[in-house]
């Protein structure tokens, strides 16, 4: 909880809008996201040139002003519950999957970007999709097994070529993983429908200038290398098909998912690389817009 | 409004990244997870509280519902329970059948467990560390120790460290979170009194919190050594609270909720989330009231939301008045 203040507007610039970062607030560890980002704002001072505002994002009308959006970890089936009840879910994949804006998930976050996902509760769960993959949705097991690991996050390095990344501490609570890459295809993952206990994201057509969005590659940004031959005992046979390691970060487009838990640590590091990314393609955006 | 003096408003931009960079925090007491445990027989995956308050955190913002059997369970899950708390009886049928309240049979707590993809925890008594042991074996996701069953020590709590399992526990005041903190609670929760749909005392309590905590926001080490002996609390952790402006971890409302209403006063009042014991199930419409009162926790600012929420829920709970009960019949205050 936190009072209104916490939209705060971090830096307003006179001469451009600012870029509007919204959180969905509806569930989960929203908060802790916003403290990163405001600190990633801090640290590296991505905002010289526009200014930010970091928002909680409850009904569609704050949805609406946002030019980007962060999905929280929580409980993916009380987050798309809430959702839908609060006339939300619509709008929500109008956002990702429509005017394709830049969207990350975490954890929860990620169950609800893709889609596929299976060990939903029973009867399903609804999904926005985005990422074209299967998400097993308890993969590492109960909290027993939750677990931190030292990741090695190669895409944090790309800006300045350095080749040494430091390792990224990896929170994993009851977390999801990407068990398979779908082919990319326009309309919904039609094969995966036919297969037990996995729901599918229905399928929305983006806008015009965003069609080319719609068939980039899913692009793996980080596994988790021999973490599953340890847990197969807690792991029920879903068929998993990538045993070389665990798939725990994933980009297609605008949408970005990670299994793990960035908002629990106080490396702003990933929100810093996710921001620039916002920066970007909101910037191209705007350009193809009003050339 | 309220919200603004609530202990959980982390607004301030200088305290923007209290809990790791200043000050001794939960994760510096998980070394003491990491000693072999005379509990536990894993020994490769050491518990940590990072992950245990990690847990916490993602319940944020949501209902933990008590359920007695797996159709509730299920019933809470279509509600958009962020979890469920699985026991034999609910603290109004503890309270009016009387006798002594144990730790749900482990069959029924698997048979829950089976029933829903969400977190389940369950209730063990003061002080019985094996009951605890048997939950954390049977792979539930959070242990509440919890003074609305009967307890079992009438001088100790759970020595909560050692387990891989996280816990949450009760309190009245900051002095009680604090000792369960320092014994390893990785969640508070006010204690209330369960079993009555009486809130009052759910407000008292966090209140309480609340004030505590300012008061020790200015105080100066010395004077915080003095308030740590008057609250019977950790210095290190009353100091840190102080830094933070909240509790360390996670706080939930509980005891007494029984209305949608209920629900968004515990969160203006600065809670992170609520649990609802009787509220829901000795309602008229539970499956109903459950999914208003989840709604109310998320829009909790809002009082159109609450006001449609609120509207044809049928029945609430019937009730007992807390302030009509003789001292001897109050659960809270049950805890040392």
């Amino acid at each position: 909880m936190m009072s209104d203040k916490m939209a705060l507007d971090v830096h307003n610039h006179q001469m451009t809008r600012n870029i509007v970062v919204g959180v969905l607030a509806l569930q989960g560890a929203f908060y802790e996201h916003l403290k990163l980002l405001q600190r990633a704002f801090r640290e590296v001072a991505i905002g010289q040139d526009e200014g930010w505002e970091f928002v909680e994002v409850r009904t569609a009308q704050e949805l609406e002003r946002c030019d980007a959006l962060i999905i929280p970890g929580g409980e993916s089936t009380t987050v798309s519950l809430v959702a839908a009840r609060s006339n939300l879910l619509e709008p929500l994949r109008d956002f990702v999957k429509v005017r394709r804006r830049p969207t990350w998930g975490t954890c929860a976050g990620l169950i609800l970007l893709a889609e596929s996902a299976n060990r939903t509760k029973k009867g399903g769960q609804e999904l926005i999709g985005g990422l074209d993959v299967r998400v097993n949705r308890n993969y590492f097991g109960r909290q027993t097994e939750s677990f931190e690991a030292e990741l090695a996050l190669p895409f944090l390095g790309t800006k300045d070529g350095r080749g040494d990344v430091k390792p990224f501490n990896g929170i994993f609570i009851r977390a999801p993983v990407v068990e398979k890459i779908l082919p990319v295809i326009r309309g919904e993952q039609a094969s995966e429908r036919a297969i037990d206990e996995t729901v599918i994201a229905p399928s929305r057509s983006p806008e015009g200038e965003m069609n080319e969005q719609v068939l980039r590659p899913v692009e793996v940004m980080a596994t988790l290398p021999g973490r599953s031959r340890t847990l197969k005992k807690h792991v029920a046979a879903t068929g998993l098909e990538d045993e070389a390691g665990d798939i725990i970060a994933v980009k297609q487009g605008n949408v970005f998912g990670t299994s793990f838990h960035p908002e629990l640590t106080e490396d702003a590091r990933i929100h810093v690389w996710w921001l620039q990314q916002v920066k970007d393609m909101t910037q191209h955006e705007e350009k193809s817009r009003f050339p | 409004m309220a919200i603004n003096d609530s202990p959980s408003t982390l607004v301030a931009p200088s305290t923007s990244t209290p809990t790791q960079d200043n000050a001794p925090t939960p994760a510096s007491t998980s070394n003491r997870d990491n000693a072999p445990s005379p509990h536990t027989s894993t020994q490769d995956t050491s518990p940590n509280f990072t992950v245990k308050d990690g847990l916490a955190k993602m319940f944020k913002g949501g209902v933990i519902m008590d359920v007695v059997n797996a159709d509730q369970a299920r019933i809470a899950e279509e509600a958009g329970a962020c979890a469920v708390m699985a026991l034999e009886r609910v603290p109004a049928d503890i309270r009016a059948q009387g006798g002594v309240a144990r730790m749900s049979d482990p069959q029924l707590v698997t048979e829950i467990m089976d029933a829903v993809t969400i977190p389940v925890m369950a209730k063990a008594r003061i002080g019985h560390f094996v009951e605890c042991q048997i939950l954390q074996e049977l792979g539930v996701d959070y242990i509440d120790e919890s003074e609305v069953l009967t307890p079992a020590d009438n001088a100790f709590h759970v020595e909560k460290h050692a387990f891989r399992t996280p816990f949450v526990c009760g309190c009245r005041g900051l002095g009680e979170a604090l000792r369960r903190i320092d014994e390893g609670a990785a969640m508070i929760r006010t204690k209330g009194e369960a079993g009555t749909g009486d809130v009052v005392e759910a407000v008292r309590h966090m209140r309480t919190v609340t004030t505590e905590i300012n008061k020790a926001r200015g105080m100066s080490d010395m004077e915080l050594r003095g308030y740590a002996k008057e609250l019977n609390a950790p210095f290190r952790l009353l100091k840190e609270t102080a830094q933070l402006g909240r509790l360390p971890v996670v706080n939930f409302a509980a005891g007494g909720v029984a209305t949608p209403a209920d629900a968004a006063l515990m969160m203006q009042l600065g809670c992170d989330g609520v649990f609802v014991g009787s509220g829901i199930f000795k309602s008229g419409n539970a499956a109903k009231r459950a999914k208003a009162i989840v709604q109310a926790v998320t829009h909790f600012k809002d009082p159109a939301v609450l006001a449609e929420v609120s509207g044809g829920l049928g029945e609430a709970m019937v009730g007992l008045n807390v302030g009509r009960m003789a001292e001897g019949e109050k659960m809270a205050g049950r805890g040392w």
